[in-house]
C-alpha cells in the first residue's frame, strides 16, 4: 500500500489527507464533481444554461454549507443567516463605495471581518438557545439589522450600495483589471477555489474532537455538559465559524453583483431559503447544500424566463423533497441506486412497487371520503 | 400633542387588532399541531383576494350608503361578505392540512418548515391564476366611514379602523369563549396538552387538527378581509411582512398562547406606530427589538406555555 492508498476493512480507499480517506465510488464521484466544476463557464456556453445563476447558487450554498454546520451536528435550526450573507456583502460594498478600495480580494477580506463581528455578537446572545427560541431569535437579529441597514442613509437605503470603487469599473482581482467576460470567469474560478478549500475546512473541522463536541452536545445538552464540554462556547465558536462561511460567500456574492442592495441579501426569506437549500440537497452530508444551493437558485433565477407560475414550480418542488425525499437531492442517491439495483436483479418487485402504489391511493381516497362524510353529517 | 398621541395609540390598536387576526390563527396551529405554518401569510393574502369577489359583489347590490341608517346597513353587509369571504378558507384549510401537513407531524421541525414554505410558494401562483398579479382594491372605505362612530364623543377618526377594532376583541372574545366554554373548543385543548391520552379517550386527533387548521386559516383569512376592505389593497406579496410580525407577536405573547397573541398584537401595533410618529427610523425595528427584549429576559414569552391554549 501506497502513501495515497490505504486498505480499510478488506477495502481500498483513497487517501487525500490525514484523517481523509475516501472509497472508490467516493473518489470518482469527488473527481468527477470538481472537473464538472471546473467545466461549467464552457458546458453554460455550448448549453442555454444561466452562468451567473450557476455561480450565484454555488455562492449561496456556501452559505447553506456554514448553516449545516449548525443544523446537522448541533442540531440548531438558524433561521437568521441572511444576516451574515448581507453584512459580509455590505461589508464589501461599504469599502468599495465609501473608502474606494479597489482590491478585489480587500474588499472579500472587509466582508469576512464585518460578517464575524456581527456573528460574534449574535452568537453571544444566542448560543443559550435551543430549538424554536434559537430559530426565532436568529430571525429577529436579522430583520433588526435588515431594517437598520434599510433605514440607514449610510447604506443608501433600499437601493443599496455599488460595488465600483471608482464608480464604473469592477474592482480588481489579484492586482489587474480585467474585462467584464474576463472578471467574471476569474472570479468564478476563484469561488470555486473558495468552495474547495471551505468544504476541506469543513471536512476537517466536523471530524475533528471539536466537530464530534458539536455532535454529543446536538444530541444531548445536559450529557454533554457532564461530559465536561463547555456546551455555551462551543455552540458559539460553531456559530461564528458558519457566520464566517455566510460573510465569505456574501462578500464574493457582492463581488459578482457589483451592487448590493437589503431585499436579495438580508430579507428574511433569504435566511429561509438559505436553510431551505441544505435541506434540499440532504443536510445529512457535506456537499448537499452546495447542490441544493444550485438547484434552489436555478430554480428561483431562471424559472421566471420559462414559465409563467414559476413560484408554484419551485414550491411543488420543495414539498415533493419533503414528501419523497426526506434525505435531500444528494442524501437519497445511495438509497435510490440500491433500490434501482435490487429491481434490475429482480423485475418481480416492480409489480409489487405498481401494487402498493395502487393500493395507497386507494386508502387515501377512502380515508378523504370518509373525513369528508363525517363532516357533512357527523359522526353516524 | 396628546391629541395625536392618542391617535397614534388608536391607529396602533387598529394595526395590533389586525395583527392578532392572523397571530391568532398561528398561535393556535402552533399551540396544537406543533407546526410552524410558514404558509399562514399566505391564507391571509387569499382572505383578502377572496373579499375582492365577495365583497364586490355584495357590495354592488345594496345602494351606496347617503345617511346614517343606510351606511349602517352597508357596513352591515361589507362584515357579513368578510365573514363569507374568511368561510372559504375552512375547507381550503382543512384539505391543505389533510394531504400535505397531515404525513409530516412525526417528521424534524426542519421539514415542517420547509413543506409550509413550499405551500406559500404555490399558493401565492394560485392567487396569480385566480385575480392576476396586479394589486386589486374592493373600494367599499369610503362607504364604511359614512358610519357615523367617533363624532359622538368629540373627536374625528376613520369608523373603518373603529370597525376593526371592534372585530379584533370580538375575534378575541369568540376565541376565548370557544376554547374555554363550548365541548369542542375544550377537545382540542385536551389534544394539545396530550395527544395519545386524548386518542385513548376516544377523540380522533386527525379531525381536531384539520379543524384546527380550518379555524386558524378562517382567522388568517378574515384578518385579510379586514385588511382589503380598508384603504389598502389585496397583492401578492402581501403576506410576507405580516407573516414575519406574526412570528414576532406570538413569540413576545408565548407560543400557542391566545392571550399572549393579544397582549403581543397590541404592544406590537402600539409601539411600532408610536414609534414611527416620533422617531421614524424605529418603524421597521421596533417590533424586532422587543421580540429580542421579551425573549432575552423571558425566553418563554409573556404568557409562555407550551404546546396548551389558554
Amino acid at each position: 500500500m501506497s502513501r495515497f492508498l490505504v486498505d480499510r476493512d478488506g477495502e481500498t480507499h483513497v487517501r487525500l489527507l490525514e484523517g481523509m480517506e475516501l472509497t472508490k465510488g467516493q473518489t470518482v464521484l469527488a473527481a468527477a464533481g470538481l472537473v464538472l466544476l471546473f467545466l461549467v463557464p464552457d458546458i453554460t456556453r455550448f448549453t442555454g444554461l444561466s452562468f451567473t445563476a450557476i455561480h450565484r447558487g454555488i455562492l449561496f450554498g456556501l452559505a447553506a454549507v456554514g448553516l449545516n454546520l449548525l443544523l446537522r451536528h448541533t442540531e440548531l435550526v438558524s433561521f437568521g443567516h441572511a444576516a451574515f450573507f448581507g453584512v459580509g456583502a455590505y461589508g464589501a460594498a461599504v469599502l468599495a463605495s465609501h473608502f474606494d478600495v479597489s482590491s478585489g480580494l480587500l474588499l472579500l477580506l472587509g466582508g469576512v471581518l464585518a460578517a464575524t463581528t456581527i456573528a460574534v455578537l449574535v452568537g453571544y446572545f444566542v448560543a443559550g438557545y435551543l430549538d424554536i427560541y434559537f430559530a426565532l431569535l436568529t430571525l429577529a437579529f436579522n430583520q433588526v439589522l435588515y431594517a437598520f441597514v434599510l433605514q440607514s442613509s449610510y447604506f443608501n437605503y433600499s437601493d443599496g450600495l455599488s460595488v465600483r470603487p471608482d464608480g464604473l469599473n469592477p474592482p480588481t482581482l489579484f492586482g489587474l483589471e480585467w474585462t467584464s467576460a474576463g472578471y467574471d470567469l476569474i472570479l468564478y474560478y476563484f469561488t470555486v477555489v473558495v468552495l474547495v478549500v471551505s468544504l476541506l475546512v469543513m471536512w476537517k473541522l466536523i471530524n475533528s474532537p471539536f466537530g464530534r463536541a458539536l455532535d454529543a452536545i446536538g444530541q444531548n445538552r445536559t450529557r454533554a455538559r457532564f461530559v465536561g464540554i463547555p456546551v455555551e462556547k462551543y455552540v458559539w465558536v460553531a456559530f461564528v465559524i458558519s457566520g464566517i462561511y455566510g460573510g465569505l460567500a456574501g462578500g464574493l456574492f457582492a463581488l459578482l453583483q457589483l451592487h448590493v442592495s437589503p431585499d436579495p441579501t438580508l430579507y428574511a426569506f433569504v435566511s429561509g431559503e438559505i436553510l431551505f437549500m441544505a435541506i434540499l440537497g440532504g443536510f445529512g452530508t457535506l456537499v448537499g447544500p452546495v447542490i441544493g444551493g444550485v438547484v434552489l437558485v436555478y430554480l428561483l433565477v431562471q424559472a421566471p424566463f420559462y414559465v409563467e407560475y414559476y413560484n408554484a414550480l419551485t414550491g411543488l418542488t420543495l414539498v415533493a423533497v419533503v414528501l419523497f425525499l426526506p434525505e435531500g437531492i444528494l442524501g437519497s442517491i445511495p438509497k435510490i441506486g440500491t433500490g434501482l439495483a435490487r429491481r434490475r436483479r429482480d423485475p418481480g418487485l416492480l409489480r409489487e412497487d405498481v401494487t402498493a402504489i395502487g393500493s395507497s391511493l386507494r386508502q387515501s381516497v377512502t380515508r378523504a371520503v370518509t373525513t369528508v362524510r363525517i363532516i357533512v353529517f357527523g359522526v353516524n | 400633542m396628546l391629541e395625536s398621541l392618542w391617535i397614534h395609540v388608536l391607529n396602533g390598536l387598529y394595526y395590533g387588532s389586525i395583527l392578532f387576526m392572523i397571530a391568532s390563527g398561528m398561535t393556535i396551529i402552533f399551540g396544537v399541531l406543533g407546526i410552524l405554518n410558514l404558509a399562514h401569510g399566505e391564507l391571509y393574502a387569499l382572505g383578502a383576494f377572496c373579499t375582492f369577489s365577495i365583497v364586490g359583489f355584495l357590495a354592488g347590490q345594496v345602494a351606496s350608503p347617503t345617511g346614517p341608517v343606510t351606511a349602517i346597513i352597508f357596513g352591515l353587509v361589507v362584515l357579513a361578505g368578510s365573514l363569507a369571504a374568511a368561510a372559504v378558507l375552512l375547507p381550503i384549510g382543512g384539505a391543505l392540512e389533510a394531504t400535505f401537513v397531515r404525513p409530516i407531524y412525526d417528521r424534524d421541525e426542519v421539514y415542517q418548515l420547509l413543506l409550509t414554505y413550499g405551500l406559500l410558494l404555490v399558493l401565492t401562483d394560485v392567487m396569480k391564476v385566480g385575480w392576476g398579479p396586479s394589486p386589486i382594491d374592493v373600494g367599499v372605505y369610503s362607504g364604511i366611514n359614512e358610519i357615523p362612530t367617533t363624532e359622538l364623543v368629540g373627536i374625528s377618526y376613520p369608523s373603518y379602523n373603529v370597525l376593526v377594532i371592534l372585530v379584533g376583541v370580538a375575534v378575541f372574545a369568540w376565541l376565548i369563549w370557544f376554547f374555554d366554554r363550548t365541548k369542542t373548543g375544550r377537545i382540542v385543548r385536551a389534544t394539545a396538552i396530550n395527544r395519545e391520552m386524548s386518542t385513548a379517550i376516544g377523540i380522533s386527533t386527525d379531525r381536531m387538527f384539520t379543524l384546527v387548521f380550518a379555524i386558524g386559516a378562517f382567522f388568517a383569512g378574515f384578518g385579510g378581509a379586514m385588511v382589503s376592505i380598508g384603504p389598502g389593497s389585496a397583492s401578492l406579496g402581501m403576506g410576507l411582512d405580516w407573516l414575519v410580525l406574526s412570528f414576532v407577536v406570538i413569540v413576545i405573547g408565548g407560543l400557542g398562547s391566545l392571550k399572549g397573541a393579544f397582549v403581543g398584537a397590541l404592544m406590537v401595533g402600539i409601539s411600532s406606530r408610536v414609534a414611527t410618529a416620533y422617531y421614524s427610523p424605529l418603524e421597521l425595528a421596533a417590533p424586532f427589538l422587543l421580540m429580542v427584549l421579551v425573549l432575552l429576559v423571558r425566553p418563554e414569552g409573556l404568557y409562555g406555555t407550551w404546546g396548551e391554549i389558554e
